[in-house]
């Protein structure tokens, strides 16, 4: 699996992942250690970074069963590659990037083609955002409940739900999330910008938030 | 903003906003609803101000959504059995133990 095909770079992190990723307690000589094969240190790495790895596969996957195949593969990829950590970046920001092109590859490999966005991973029009900005008695302005935001980003579609997670979640811009994603930046912000008007009206209209969508249900 | 033409700001139609939201809001740091170029207009057009508003809401409240969850047991039970099955092949690849 060639993770660093993917722009796996340790340059230019992310400020937002920087800010949510302080160093971490020991995790410096957990690395060193692995480094050297020492097993025990593998376990500390795991443990100190299973639920933000977790988590992160959870958001861009929505389903608990993949999310977990995908925290499995992102560790075993870590364990096998972790010579290769120069210490650039935070740890954690390697890692995240780690796991975001595991799941990219994941996704393509289930035929979501991200390379080419444009053509790929727009949904059905049935899945679309509904063109009506201007109707009114919206009910969201302060007052987006936190558990149905959740529940109606698990049911974007897969396109939308990537982009928004990556951006509006995840805090990457828009030029990180087109090299990932191999689209233009314009792409990026028209695909977040037609997963939030969607959001608004999953939001306006719950009973349209339901389990989430499968990556089999992209129209292509 | 960037070096994209965008319309007359006080003369622009509903229809040219929405065209342009993605980039105002790219451009914009995020919050559209305070750029002072566009209040003229947010204030002629009450339905594209809730627009912005709403959508505004929603990025914002996304910063704080999904609280760190934890992977079943199982993920380091396969993550040690697959490191088992590959240090039989290669014996200097360390099996790490239980977290």
């Amino acid at each position: 699996m060639d993770v660093q095909g993917l722009q796996m770079t340790q340059n230019h992190p992310s400020p937002g992942v920087f800010k949510r990723n302080p160093p971490i307690v020991g995790e410096a000589e957990a690395i060193e250690a692995a480094k050297n094969g020492d097993a025990q240190a593998f376990s500390k790495l795991y443990a100190l970074h299973k639920r933000r790895v977790y988590t992160l596969t959870l958001r861009m996957l929505g389903n608990v069963s993949e999310a977990e195949d995908m925290t499995q593969e992102a560790f075993l990829h870590l364990f096998r590659k972790i010579g290769s950590f120069r210490g650039e970046s935070a740890f954690s920001t390697w890692l995240h990037r780690l796991t975001v092109n595991l799941v990219l590859m994941h996704l393509r490999k289930k035929g979501l083609n991200l390379v080419s966005l444009e053509e790929t991973i727009n949904p059905s029009e049935e899945d679309a955002p509904k063109r009506d900005f201007g109707s009114r008695d919206l009910h969201l302005t302060g007052s987006v409940d936190r558990v149905a935001l959740e529940r109606a980003v698990a049911s974007l579609p897969p396109g939308y739900r990537m982009v928004f997670v990556l951006h509006d979640v995840e805090g990457f811009e828009h030029n990180e999330i087109a090299t990932m994603l191999g689209c233009s930046t314009g792409n990026s912000k028209s695909q977040l910008h037609k997963a939030r008007l969607k959001l608004r009206e999953l939001l306006r209209n719950p009973e349209q938030s339901t389990e989430p969508t499968g990556i089999n249900e992209v129209a292509v | 903003m960037s070096n994209k033409e965008f319309p007359d700001f006080d003369t622009m139609t509903p229809a040219d906003f929405e065209k342009y939201l993605p980039d105002f809001f790219a451009n914009g740091d995020g919050h559209v609803s305070t750029d002072p170029r566009l209040q003229t207009f947010l204030s002629n057009n009450p339905d594209c101000a809730a627009l912005v508003r709403d959508l505004e809401a929603i990025a914002e409240h996304a910063k704080s959504l999904f609280e760190p969850a934890e992977p079943s047991e199982a993920v380091w039970s396969n993550i040690q059995h697959k490191l088992r099955q590959q240090g039989s092949e290669d014996e200097d690849f360390p099996i790490p133990q239980t977290v």
